[in-house]
């Protein structure tokens, strides 16, 4: 007689293959970011630097920034362990804790959506409230409610923006020489001018084209529209996304900005396309709308809270005045994931009946109504509402 | 609609290992072992130690939902009554009959002259008697299918095996490919329908070629391809694809009856030559056996003589550090002790050593066991429910429903064992409610 080992069914698993599991997420995870990273540093270090504008150690300069992000990151949560957990104070069993926590990655997608000229202390001051504050406290990587990075990046929105604005703010040493810009990215005109117009809108950056390859100013990586697509592809491709949630939080913004610009007499297609390549809504729809831990699970929930944050980011968009939305409604949503996953859950599990396909359609008909009700009425609600707003107001 | 669509997952079969010796007779076991259990239902013994036992001879019965007897498998003298591993995870009593390797049969086995004149009720019957239950690891008595008040328009044979590594039924079949078919048309006649599916995995075309052609005997019955996925050999799924309605409790309810292959032809026995459910064949496989192989064998034959005869466990298999399962890998259950009987639910035994340690996340939050559910369940929100105690919500979230198919576990990267805590809700469901 001999004894075995105990375990649990299934005794086949995914994860016990050598070329699987988290760690291949991951990776895979890190390869998407991967072209976005050098657009950034193409960009903002190697184009300038080809212009004759800047330094060579300032060509590194972008690159360097976005890793530090990810070090700065890593080493405040390594520190965390080190200092809460008795049991991880070697370097090799700090290094395995870091691996399976993903320490790297809230700072690298921090450093990417703050402008080129965020001071370093700054940058390290957002990874702390990223790492430490959004993250570490609320029990460590899976326990968290907000993205840990865009947590660091609303509280450095919130109280430094001032100080980023004198360091040099978003535009790199080729842009602040172009002087149809006028120190404002595109969206920022929106905000300012409310006026749906391509020639202040679209023209002063060239054309949509523009937008799409990315050469407008903006945050770090948030502009490279195209480097974002292939990165979408990958991810979706190697599962490591889902395909739909972008893809639908894209769809709404498009759709609600054309009806925008349509009941403002625009028709054009062009305004649904600058809203989508304008600002990180793409970077946010890939990278921070389908980020696992704080974002819905069943495929149902996914559904509804990318079609929520569509309609959020263009609320806050038109309404709020915020210039850029996807991060605040990002956040607002993640609030929101608990519930919604649990409502998705039981919907889906018991079988979508009329009733309850009725109430859905009604209940996301009324908001959407509402939203474009709103829309409409810009100018009033958006003073009858201001008072409401102040916090997010602020944060952008 | 796109969210509500089962889409079943391929998963390497690693059958091949187990299907390249045949069918292993193995008629005479030292000593069986018949366990006074039958699905969750405590048997009453019917004989004492030092009896006299031959070949069918009723041992034991079933009281209350399921009444029928138990049969012995070989001759012999009822030595002790003691307690063994059942695949259930238990130890449970069990009548220890010590083979006088003689073969004596019971009066009641004897070949049918004529089998035509059966009618439904006397086929039902017979089931009863020969104390037949399904063979595909529920267990379920069969006779209790067929009493149904619904009116059944067709009689379905799963002959899927979709779990990995089992190929008990594929060999079963591939040995005696008519048995099948007669069982089925009895199993037909005893349903009055008119119909007739087999059911098979598309890779196992040999299936269909040993079949084809004698078809033409059998009228109403046809042959079914089923895609190579798991759960395809789930009975819901099957009876979709068959008759392309759904059901909430019972197959019945689609008029359709689902049995397994194996339990078809062994009916075929019954009917014909009064042979009670006394034997069945085993899957003796995995990365730690030395020749895996099919066993044909008498019911409570010790698994220990089944492996020695495969060459035991492979050179250097740390027992500490390996499974041994008792059914397929997807759902079976590890067994502590290698001393396991052969009982009608158990279609294998796999040994299999563990893969390395890796170290893992928490819950990623990925959501790939949600999408994976073929009963689109959210385990992740389950396990939620489960944590804070809240029956409730278990309850909306249709925990109850879960099949225990174990894909969720088998997909999650972070190695969560997020199929157990479904199991562990739907316990408290039980018991809460
Ligand atoms: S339990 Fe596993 S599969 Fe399910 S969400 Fe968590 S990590 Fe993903
Ligand atoms: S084990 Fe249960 S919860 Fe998990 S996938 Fe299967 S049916 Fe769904």
């Amino acid at each position: 007689m001999a004894r075995f080992a105990n375990g649990k069914a299934p005794f086949l698993r995914i994860s016990d293959a050598k070329n699987a599991g988290t760690g291949v997420i991951m990776r895979d995870f890190m390869i998407g970011l991967l072209p976005v990273i050098l657009f950034a540093w193409y960009k903002n270090g190697i184009k300038v630097y080809m212009d004759g504008n800047i330094t060579f150690f300032e060509m590194l300069y972008p690159l360097i920034f976005i890793l530090l992000g990810g070090l700065i990151s890593t080493l405040f949560e390594g520190l965390f362990f080190y200092i809460t957990d008795k049991n991880v104070r070697t370097l090799k069993a700090l290094g395995a804790k870091l691996k399976v926590s993903y320490a790297i990655i809230p700072g690298l997608l921090l450093a990417m959506v703050l402008p080129l000229y965020t001071p370093i202390w700054v940058l390290m001051f957002g990874a702390f409230m990223g790492t430490i504050v959004g993250k570490m406290l609320f029990g460590g990587f899976g326990n968290n409610i907000f993205n840990p990075a865009l947590l660091g990046y609303v509280a450095v929105g919130f109280t430094m923006m001032g100080v980023i604005s004198n360091a040099g703010g978003l535009f790199n040493a080729s842009e602040v020489l172009i002087d149809s810009y006028g120190g404002a990215t595109p969206l920022g005109v929106l905000a300012r001018t409310k006026a749906i117009d391509y020639n202040i809108l679209v023209a002063p950056y060239g054309t949509l084209w523009n937008f799409l390859f990315g050469t407008i100013p903006g945050a770090l990586a948030e502009t490279g529209s195209l480097a974002i697509i292939i990165a979408y592809i990958w991810l979706a491709f190697r599962k490591v996304i889902k395909w739909f949630t972008p893809l639908i939080y894209v769809a709404t913004v498009f759709i609600l900005s054309w009806l925008i610009g349509i009941s403002s007499g625009e028709a054009g297609l062009w305004f649904p396309v600058y809203s989508v390549l304008s600002g990180g809504l793409l970077f946010g729809a890939v990278f921070m709308a389908t980020e696992p831990v704080t974002t819905p699970r069943n495929p149902l929930g996914k559904v509804v809270f990318a079609l929520f944050l569509g309609v959020l980011t263009v609320l806050f968009r038109y309404i709020g005045n915020l210039p850029e939305g996807v991060g605040t409604s990002i956040i607002v949503m993640n609030l929101f994931t608990l519930p919604i996953d649990r409502m998705t859950a039981v919907v889906r599990a018991n079988g979508v009946k009329k009733t309850t396909l009725v109430t859905t359609i009604g209940f996301s008909g009324l908001l959407i109504i509402l939203a474009i009700y709103a829309i409409l009425k810009v100018q009033t609600i958006y003073t009858a509402l201001i008072p409401f707003f102040p916090i997010i107001r602020e944060v952008f | 609609m796109i969210l509500r669509k089962a889409k079943g997952l391929h998963i390497d079969g690693r059958k091949q290992m187990s299907k390249e010796s045949p069918l292993h007779e193995h008629l005479n076991p030292q000593f069986v072992y018949i366990p006074l259990l039958q699905q969750t239902s405590a048997l009453k013994r019917t004989v004492e130690v030092g009896d006299d036992i031959k070949i069918g001879q009723v041992v034991a019965l079933r009281e209350g939902f399921g009444a029928m007897p138990i049969h012995a498998s070989i001759s012999g003298k009822v030595t002790a009554i003691k307690k063994v591993w059942h695949c259930s995870g238990k130890m449970v009593e069990a009548i220890e009959i010590a083979n006088d390797n003689q073969q004596r049969m019971a009066d009641s086995i004897m070949p049918e002259a004529d089998v035509t004149h059966f009618t439904r009720e006397e086929l039902i019957e017979k089931m009863k008697q020969a104390g037949l239950s399904g063979l595909g690891g529920a267990g379920f008595p069969t006779y209790v299918k067929y009493q149904t008040k619904s009116s059944i328009d067709v009689v379905i044979i799963n002959a899927v095996e979709c779990e990995p590594y089992l190929t008990c039924d594929y060999m079963l079949l591939n040995e005696y490919p008519e048995k099948l078919l007669k069982g089925l048309h009895y199993f037909m006649r005893a349903a009055s329908a008119k119909r007739g599916v087999v059911c098979f995995k598309s890779y196992n075309k040999h299936i269909r070629e040993s079949l084809q052609p004698l078809l033409q005997k059998y009228e109403g019955i046809e042959l079914r391809e089923i895609k190579d996925i798991y759960p395809a050999g789930w009975e819901k799924y099957i009876v979709q694809q068959v008759t392309g309605k759904t059901y909430e409790g019972l197959p019945a309810e689609a008029g359709a009856i689902v049995d397994n292959s194996a339990t078809a032809m062994v009916f075929a026995d019954v009917v014909e030559k009064n042979i009670p459910l006394i034997s069945r064949v085993i899957t003796i496989t995995g990365e730690g056996i030395s020749k895996p192989r099919n066993y044909y064998v008498p019911l409570g034959t010790p698994v220990k003589e089944l492996i020695e005869l495969s060459g035991g466990y492979i050179n250097g298999l740390v027992h500490e550090k390996a499974w041994y399962i008792a059914g397929g890998p997807m759902t079976g259950r590890a067994i502590l002790i290698d001393d396991l009987i052969v009982s009608d639910t158990l279609g294998a035994v796999i040994v299999k050593p563990m893969p390395d340690e890796k170290m893992h996340p928490e819950c990623l939050g990925c959501g790939k066991c949600a999408d994976v559910c073929p009963v689109f369940l959210t385990p992740t929100e389950i396990r939620r429910a489960y944590e804070s105690k809240d029956v409730d919500a278990i309850k909306n979230l249709n925990a109850q429903k879960c099949m225990a198919c174990g894909l969720c576990s088998y997909i999650c990267p972070s190695h969560i064992e997020i199929t157990d805590f479904v199991g562990k809700a739907k316990d408290l469901l039980r018991k809460g409610a």
